[in-house]
């Protein structure tokens, strides 16, 4: 058969539907007559012929809708009909349809959210091309199994080696911005370092001038930058003459040679403003360890392959610095390096936003359900007449899709808006984010889950209504067979309901007091009253300019009104730690395969420990007096009370001397003056570990004691000895900016960032789900109440007491409260296993967690049956029994 | 009323229905009408049946149709056979004639 000819005859019947409607009538009245007329020749009187002919016809009727029910066209018009009569249905109940529809809207509306953040962030590929050839390449200890930045002999080494990428390069770790001057005001902007090959690596191309020549990183070559269009829009006006003008990044000068388009972006954190050449010179030894290489895989080369080779670079690397403590070399898909911080929150949530839907679609069946026996009526009365079974289910569930759709075009909406305020609003320091979007594949998840969700809620109803019982539901009795398994029903879906809120909130509950936990875990500094700024002097300082400016301008701050004490450090509590270093004390030899052992290792001024109020445990702090000028060093360091507790034990630690740097008995000995209090570097969850201190201007450090960050201790408002901080910078060198200022307790509370979110979020997910769960368990103990009306009335006639009917009503609500929480007990053992790495010393199992949720669960259920059974006390027997 | 033989195996109708028009073009009726007296009483078509089939034959494009007046000048709907429904007839008995000789061997054998 033709299907063209089909499909447009099908069409052109629709659209002349009713052309076509009344020539299928005129050509029945014909064909009546016709036989009429042919009945009276063969003898009948002109009634019985006509009264036989149209019998011999049966109904006009069926015979149109046999006929029409020969197109294809016809299921369309069906569907139509459907949908009419459902939008119809749902209007004339527009209380059922509101709760409905906004149940629906937040389900559907959160998990298009949450899925158009999993999609852009862990399903979609990196937007460049062949993006899983793209490889990021580390070294770490032996045995360890997270991935760390290189050193510059490790990628010398493997970039000259290796023969599996096409393209090797690198961004330098360390920063992560500049201090722009000669452009107006000084200022950080955030901005990174990397190696020539670094941007014909990702394939896209910039949008004015070119990327890096090869070679450019090499040392003795003139400094080059790529900008970003924001950059180029914001700071230099969109100048069509960018090209070739130059900026003093830390005090250097760089050529512009291109601008990247507004869509790249990497590293994939913060938006990079600069790119600027990391220029690579020979390695010396084989730390500090801060490079982020990475390459393109050549065609046909696994990543196995690449890993083995970099295993064997890492080796030979391993032997030409034998004194290092040998490393091996990791490889990692650049998406998996990206997303795999995040991956295991997005999922969680994406899991617990999947749980509400399923909890919203529960109330939403229970709700339908409750109106089944409404519906059984019209429903018994359309089967009466001659609809199939089938056929009702069809049209019900058409009913209950278009609820579910008319609920997806509002959650699309909601969702919409919330990925907005997501992305204004959340903690911002996520991969990505820049892809984030309502695309076509969200559009269709959200198509799917609607769909699904309208079968799942409408499926139980459509095939409770349709149960074949014709009698009963026509005779208008509240005691129908169906009505009681329809109830049953009902009960099934309030327990798994049950279950899934308690899951949720079990969920929410660890991680709420996993935040309190570490909330409460003291970073080992006195946060108020307390400003921190970031200040880097640039290349023109050499190293004793460095050590005077610090002493100079730390005097200059120190004699401001109000501040009580000034210092400077390295790294910052509670998570910006700078280096880390390895260390020997005396006495444990030099075997280069012991275990590594690493402190946390900065340069501090004398009153940092003041300015922060770390308590001093024994011995002293640094004095400006330690060191005087054009004297040999003395060598001292301070070390903390976890170090000076697993290295000396029992013993005094002062007078104790250590070496840092890789084991080697030919470094300077230090000696320990102090011992401080903990102090947290590398973030509130993470355990305390060993930290050295040592001063600023120490020989070997002043060097390293460029970029730091600024403590001061006030004695009022920490903000408002800001202006004079920002002067006194501006009096020594007004190309230096004051960035990131904050205060101390701003610190603390940013680094909490994403648990305080993920715990917020998964709370207002649990929340909902209570709230959701409530409203399930009032309307159906409601429900039953409305049911028993009579029976209740009876039993009051014959005696019973309000009491009695209380607690049978409530009985009935708690039976399935607790098959709710014994499902929800089970599920949360299963399921919260998963939310291990998520947690701070908080188990999986956390007990209290379990019982208070439960306890809070039982009390709101209790309250929602109460309601109802209360009104079941006041029932009138007189009414209840006159109502038959 | 039903037809007689309720057993006509799925497409005999359409068959039988382009056979009539293959002489000439009719009506609904008329159509019914004919097979009922070649087939002497032994198919009743009803019209639940004939009404649905001609639409699926015209759909197919077996059948055109037209109105025009009948012989005792009222309107009615013409059915009449195209060069398509002539090829398909044409297939159809001979598929028919080779099934029935089949069928009517193994029922004496």
């Amino acid at each position: 058969m033709n299907i063209f000819r089909n499909v447009t005859a099908g069409l052109k019947e629709l659209m002349r539907r009713n052309k076509s409607e009344s020539e299928l009538s005129e050509e029945l009245k014909a064909y009546v007559q016709d036989a009429a007329e042919a009945k009276v020749r063969a003898g009948a009187t002109p009634e019985e012929a006509l009264r036989s002919a149209r019998l011999e016809v049966g109904g006009i009727e069926t015979v149109k809708h046999q006929v029409r029910a020969v197109g294809w066209e016809f299921v369309l018009e069906v569907l139509v009909q459907d949908v009419r009569y459902g939008v119809r249905m749902l209007f004339k109940s527009p209380l059922f349809t509101a709760v409905a529809l906004t149940t629906i809207a937040i389900g559907i509306g959160a998990n298009t959210a949450m899925f158009s953040l999993v999609d852009a962030i862990l399903l979609r590929p990196l937007p460049y091309p062949d993006p899983h050839r793209l490889i990021v390449v580390g070294t770490n200890q032996l045995g360890a199994s997270t991935m760390s930045p290189m050193g510059t002999a490790d990628f010398l080494g493997w970039r000259d080696r290796q023969q599996s990428f096409e393209q090797v390069a690198l961004f330098d770790g360390a920063g992560g911005s500049f201090a722009l001057s000669g452009m107006g005001a000084p200022e950080r902007i955030p901005g990174v370092r990397v190696s020539a090959n670094f941007f014909s690596i990702f394939g896209v191309a910039p949008i004015k001038g070119r990327g890096f020549h090869p070679g450019e990183d090499n040392p003795g070559v003139p400094g080059v930058a790529v900008i970003s269009e924001q950059f180029w829009r914001d700071h230099l006006d969109s100048d069509p003459n960018v090209l070739n003008r130059t900026l003093t990044l830390d005090g250097k000068q760089y050529t512009i040679v291109g601008v990247m388009p507004a869509g790249f972006q990497f590293p994939p954190r913060e938006p990079v403003n600069v790119w600027a050449i990391r220029t690579l010179n020979p390695a010396t030894s084989r730390p500090p360890f801060g490079l982020h290489a990475f390459g393109r895989l050549k065609l046909g080369i696994s990543v196995r392959q690449a890993a083995a080779e970099l295993d064997d670079i890492v080796a030979q690397v391993n032997v030409e610095y034998p004194s290092s403590p040998p490393l091996a070399g990791v490889v990692t898909p650049m998406k998996e390096w990206m997303v795999s911080e995040v991956s295991t929150a997005l999922l969680v949530l994406l899991g617990a936003i999947g749980l509400l839907l399923l909890i919203a679609v529960v109330n939403v069946a229970n709700l339908l359900l409750a109106r089944a026996t409404v519906r059984q009526r019209e429903v018994a009365l359309r089967m009466a007449l001659g609809a199939s079974r089938k056929r009702v289910v069809r049209q019900l569930l058409t009913e209950s899709a278009v609820l579910s759709l008319l609920g997806g075009v509002v959650g699309l909406l909601l969702a919409y808006v919330a990925v907005r305020a997501f992305l204004s609003f959340g903690p911002g320091q996520m991969p990505r984010l820049n892809e984030v979007g309502i695309n076509s594949g969200v559009l269709l998840f959200t198509f799917v889950i609607c769909v699904g969700s309208g079968i799942l809620f409408g499926l139980a109803p459509a095939l409770e209504t349709s149960r074949p019982a014709l009698s009963d539901p026509l005779k208008d009795t509240n005691r129908s067979s169906s009505s009681a398994s329809a109830h049953r029903t009902h009960r099934a879906l309030l327990v798994f309901q049950v279950g899934l809120a308690l899951l949720l909130m079990i969920s929410s509950g660890l991680l709420i007091r996993s935040f309190v936990r570490l909330s409460d875990v003291s970073p080992g500094v006195q946060p108020d009253h307390v400003i921190t700024a970031a200040i880097s002097l640039s290349n023109k300082y050499d190293e004793p300019q460095i050590g005077q400016f610090w002493r100079q301008f730390l005097e200059k701050v120190q004699a401001q009104p109000g501040v009580k004490s000034a210092g400077i450090t390295m790294s910052l509590a509670p998570n910006l730690l700078a280096i880390t270093n390895p260390f020997t004390v005396e006495g444990q030899g030099y075997d280069p395969h012991r275990k590594l052992q690493l402190a946390e290792e900065m340069s501090v001024s004398p009153d940092y420990f003041r300015a922060l109020q770390i308590p001093l445990i024994k011995g002293r702090f640094f004095s400006p007096s330690d060191r005087v000028e054009g004297e040999k060093d003395p060598m001292i360091v301070i070390i903390n009370e976890t170090m000076a507790k697993q290295h000396f034990g029992s013993k005094d630690p002062i007078g104790g001397r250590i070496q840092t740097g890789d084991p080697d008995p030919r470094s300077p000995w230090e000696t320990i003056v102090g011992v401080v209090g903990d102090v947290k570097y590398s973030g509130l969850e993470y355990g305390p570990r060993p930290t050295i201190y040592v001063p600023y201007n120490e020989n070997g450090w002043v060097g390293w004691s460029r970029a730091m960050y600024l403590v001061v201790r006030s004695s009022g408002n920490a903000q408002q000895i800001v202006p004079a901080i920002r002067a006194q910078l501006a009096s020594m060198d007004d190309t230096l900016p004051l960035a990131r200022v904050r205060t101390m307790d701003e610190l603390l509370d940013e680094s909490l960032t994403q648990q305080r979110f993920r715990t917020w979020l998964i709370s207002g997910f649990a929340a909902l789900a209570l709230l959701l769960s409530a409203i399930g368990i009032y309307a159906l103990i409601s429900y039953s109440v409305s049911q028993r009306t009579r029976e209740i009335g009876v039993r009051v006639a014959l005696g019973a007491q309000r009491s009695n009917v209380l607690s049978m009503v409530l009985k009935e609500g708690l039976k399935l409260l607790l098959f709710g929480l014994l499902l929800g007990w089970i599920g949360a053992l299963g399921a919260t296993r998963v939310m291990r790495s998520l947690l701070y010393s908080t188990s999986a199992t956390d007990a209290v967690s379990f019982v208070a949720t439960s306890i809070t669960l039982i009390l709101v259920a209790l309250l929602a049956c109460y309601i109802p059974a209360r009104r079941a006390t006041k029932v009138d027997p007189m009414v209840a029994l006159r109502y038959e | 009323m039903a037809d007689k033989n309720t057993a006509l195996i799925q497409g005999t109708l359409d068959m039988l229905i382009l056979k009539t028009l293959a002489l000439e073009a009719m009506h609904a009726h008329g159509i019914g009408l004919r097979i009922e007296q070649i087939s002497q009483g032994v198919f009743l078509v009803n019209p639940g049946s004939l009404f649905p089939a001609l639409k699926r034959l015209e759909r197919a494009g077996w059948l055109d149709s037209e109105w025009r007046s009948t012989e005792n000048s009222r309107r009615a709907k013409y059915y009449v056979l195209t060069s398509a429904g002539r090829k398909q007839l044409k297939s159809e008995t001979r598929d028919w004639k080779t099934q029935s000789v089949a069928i009517a061997r193994i029922l004496e054998a």
